[in-house]
């Protein structure tokens, strides 16, 4: 297969579970074939909720459904040496392998790189752990929440003395997936061009390092500990409003334009004493990161605020080219008109909960390369009876490798 | 040359009229992997990051101060071209002409306006890939619609969760999607559409939206909303699977240990550290699903135990038990952390103007082709003659004509 306006030519083995699965699905998405091998206790990912229907089930974890839509399924115990011979068969026609194991594991069932890449030269294997193949840390068990914590990420989701929130959807393993997927296709380039394949090592500790924003200079030029934005008067503060919340920008540094644009607003809706966000005052950081600023601003906003819905917020602002947006939830989201009318939304139909499943689209548009949802989240074992038969096995050793749990083939 | 001398990206050109925060961060990890960055500002309109806090010693005069600028912009060549001049689309065509990759967030017509939009450069250079970033797309209800990353972490529903029960919510701090989201898939788009060269020698266009990216990274919200027709509610600092999981209190001021206990034998190994209290051993606290059912009175007991000991040696106490535990560490923090000093990902860079300051690599650690950290952020124009002359073929004569003329400025 050598289609263009597809990455169908690559091949990609992913290995990984709850840490790991978006990385592949950026490959899947523009037409990569790639494999989602399961051990055979399944991928863990597959018992973390929501689940369809709010009913749990091996085929009914959302996430595992977005994350592995477009995908193919295959199940091997790596603990027995005929599976350990079919995953290297599989290395030998493989461009890029994911995985999310534990430091060292591969490496003891005899499955380090370097015997991988005796195997196939062209091979870039890019492992995603929570703190990365080498260093103090590299044995640590580790978490979405304590990796944030110890890169310095979650301390800035909070001011003054409160303590940090955390952000949905595990997302220091999603900046981690993101940044393998980004190397592992920096490392296959090379590959293409040079004939060498090489070990991708990312961490999620050092992945939500890269997110501080200006924390890490903050200290380093200026001596200073910064914390999250929200209490600077109308630089991205979040205010109540009539079914929910917005956030606004109405001045960012000493910008007086955005500033004006605000009070033109302020005045065209009639708010109560909008005069008095007409000073200059309003223009100079220091002032608005006061107190008395902060809650006056507040004040006159809120009262204003509370009185209509973050739709009409949205395009009222907007409208004044204010940079107010609403809190948006699930809802929101889906009725969000400018993603409607890009078509953005992907119905999926699930077979095993016989039922239709929305997921985000495409995030970006190419000339030639084509998105696709991928019609299928595998099923346990889908794929694997297939994946064997493309490794060169006949329905006979298939059915004993079955039959020895070396695989799961999922049965019709 | 030596392989471990080579960089993964060696001979790729990027020619980046992209400014502040996501098209720079692009830019900055192809630069990392050895592609040749050439950044293209004037006077007339610096990357206004640039005036961007924080600044050297504090003091925020001129453009060479800004931190915020610097760490987005290491390894990279900086030209002065004030593309309002009418001499100036010459010199800019020169450099597309060497170039693989082109980047810009100007509004959407002004590179057409200047007869560098996508239809002319594929005559020009049919090997070109050509960057967009756009907010929200250019066409539809919402198009103009402005927007900074705070505004899209709240539209891709990033804000509405991250909040305590019953509090406003608060979101990361930060402008999350800028630094995130949109270059991270800027960059894959761009590797993709690299891939595709390999096989047509054709570049193409690739037209990244930071919503819809933002979006695709934090999916359940709308996963749960479209299948059971619910919302889901505010994360706090838990974990539907985990308890405790949280954020404690620590010896000293705003010290945090984060504590994340999954199975039962990470909550036998927890009580092991804390000594087998006893409260621990009530009825209440032993299983998930009823740690879960008394969360808040659980937080209690341990911030109890955690506040009145020093959050490093915990963190070490529970690590070597087994127990997922991180001290919620500051920048400062951060920036000693014995872990992220060994991998080599802190490096400090001498700037004319700034001194030795600090700059972190990409989290990607390659085997054979090492990420090079080695000059730091351009000073605006700093190379506009090395650049003319070596890469474009311009005489320095011409380059002084050019001077006096004031296109490159």
């Amino acid at each position: 297969m050598n289609k263009t306006g597809s990455l169908s030519n690559l091949r990609i083995l992913d290995f990984t579970g709850e840490l790991g699965p978006y990385a592949a699905k950026l490959y899947a998405g523009l037409g990569a074939d790639v494999i989602h091998i399961e051990p055979i206790t399944g991928d863990p990912l597959r018992s973390i909720g929501p689940f369809y229907k709010n009913q749990p089930g091996n085929e009914r974890s959302l996430q595992f459904i977005y994350y592995n839509v477009g995908k193919r399924g295959m199940v091997l115990d790596l603990g027995k040496e005929k599976a350990r011979e079919i995953f290297i068969k599989m290395c030998k026609n493989a461009d890029i392998l994911f995985d999310s194991f534990a430091p060292g594991y591969l490496d003891g069932l005899g499955l380090s790189y370097e015997h991988l890449s005796a195997v196939n030269p062209k091979l870039v294997q890019t492992s995603i752990t929570p703190f990365g193949h080498f260093g103090p840390y590299s044995k640590y068990p580790g978490s979405d929440l304590t990796c944030s914590a110890l890169g310095g990420f979650l301390y800035l989701a909070g001011i003054e003395n409160d303590k940090p929130v955390r952000i949905s959807d595990n997302q220091a393993y999603r900046m981690a997936e993101v940044y393998a997927a980004v190397g592992s296709s920096v490392a296959a380039l090379f590959a293409q061009r040079t004939g060498v394949g090489q070990y991708v090592d990312v961490s999620c500790m050092e992945s939500v390092a890269m997110a501080l924003e200006t924390a890490a200079q903050c200290w380093d030029l200026e001596g200073k500990l910064r914390r999250g934005r929200g209490k600077e008067a109308g630089t991205a503060t979040i205010h109540p409003c009539k079914d929910g919340f917005v956030v606004i920008a109405a001045i960012m540094g000493k910008n007086k334009s955005m500033w004006v644009s605000f009070l033109e607003w302020m005045k065209a809706e009639g708010v109560d004493e909008w005069e008095l966000f007409d000073n200059d005052d309003w223009v100079e950081p220091n002032y608005r990161e006061s107190k008395k600023a902060y809650e006056l601003f507040c004040n006159i906003f809120e009262r204003f605020t509370m009185k209509h819905t973050k739709q009409y917020l949205y395009n009222a602002g907007q409208s004044h080219k204010v940079a107010i947006s609403p809190i948006a939830n699930g809802k929101d989201l889906l009725e969000n008109s400018q993603l409607i009318y890009q078509n953005f939304w992907k119905e999926l139909y699930h077979e095993p909960v016989k039922g239709s499943i929305v997921c985000p689209g495409s995030p970006y548009k190419f000339g030639s390369l084509k998105w696709r949802l991928g019609n299928n989240a595998p099923i346990f074992g889908q794929h694997t009876a297939a994946v064997l038969v493309e490794c060169g096995y006949s329905h006979e050793e298939i059915n004993a490798l079955d039959k020895e749990g070396v695989v799961y083939v999922a049965k019709p | 040359m030596l392989q471990n001398l080579r960089k993964a990206l060696d001979g790729i050109v990027v020619c980046d009229f992209s400014w502040v925060g996501a098209g720079p961060i692009a830019t900055n990890v192809l630069g990392q992997c050895g592609a040749d960055i050439i950044k293209i500002e004037s006077n007339s309109r610096p990357d206004i990051l640039r005036r961007g806090e924080p600044f050297k010693d504090g003091i925020g005069e001129g453009l060479e101060r800004s931190g915020y600028f610097a760490n987005r912009n290491p390894n990279k060549k900086g030209i002065a071209l004030d593309m309002n001049h009418p001499k100036a689309r010459d010199v800019a065509l020169r450099l597309i002409k060497k170039s693989d990759i082109i980047i810009n967030n100007f509004r959407v017509g002004q590179m057409e306006k200047w007869n560098l939009g996508w239809e002319d450069l594929k005559e020009i250079n049919p090997r070109i890939i050509y960057v967009t970033m756009s907010l929200q797309g250019d066409k539809g209800p919402h198009a103009d619609y402005m927007g900074f990353g705070v505004n899209l972490n709240a539209l891709c529903g990033l804000t509405a969760r991250a909040a305590f029960p019953g509090e406003r919510p608060f979101g990361t701090g930060t402008n999350y999607t800028d630094h995130v989201m949109a270059p991270s898939h800027a960059l894959f788009g761009i590797m993709a559409a690299l891939l595709e060269r390999e096989k047509t020698g054709k570049g193409q266009t690739v037209d990244v939206s930071q919503l819809k990216s933002a979006i695709s990274m934090v999916p359940s919200s709308i996963l749960a909303y479209g299948a059971n027709n619910e919302e889901l509610g505010p994360v706090g600092f838990s974990d539907p699977d985990a308890a405790p999981h949280g954020v404690y209190a620590a010896l000293g001021y705003r010290k945090w240990i984060a504590i994340a206990v999954f199975g039962e034998n990470e909550w036998y190994a927890l009580n092991k550290v804390m000594g087998n209290p006893e409260w621990a051993m009530h009825q209440k606290f032993s299983s998930l699903q009823s740690r879960k059912e008394n969360e808040e009175e659980l937080n209690e007991h341990i911030e109890g135990w955690t506040k009145k000991q020093h959050a490093d040696w915990l963190m070490d106490e529970l690590i070597q038990n087994g127990v997922k535990a991180g001290v919620v560490n500051d920048a400062r923090g951060a920036i000693e952390d014995e872990h992220l000093r060994k991998r080599g990902f802190w490096s400090y860079l001498d700037h004319p103007v700034m001194g030795s300051t600090l700059y972190n690599r990409a989290p990607i650690h390659f085997s054979k082709t090492p990420l090079k950290m080695e000059t730091a952020a351009p000073l605006l124009g700093q190379h506009t003659s090395s650049v003319l002359t070596e890469l474009l073929d311009y005489t320095e004569e011409e380059v002084n004509q050019l001077m006096e003329e004031n296109v490159l400025i």
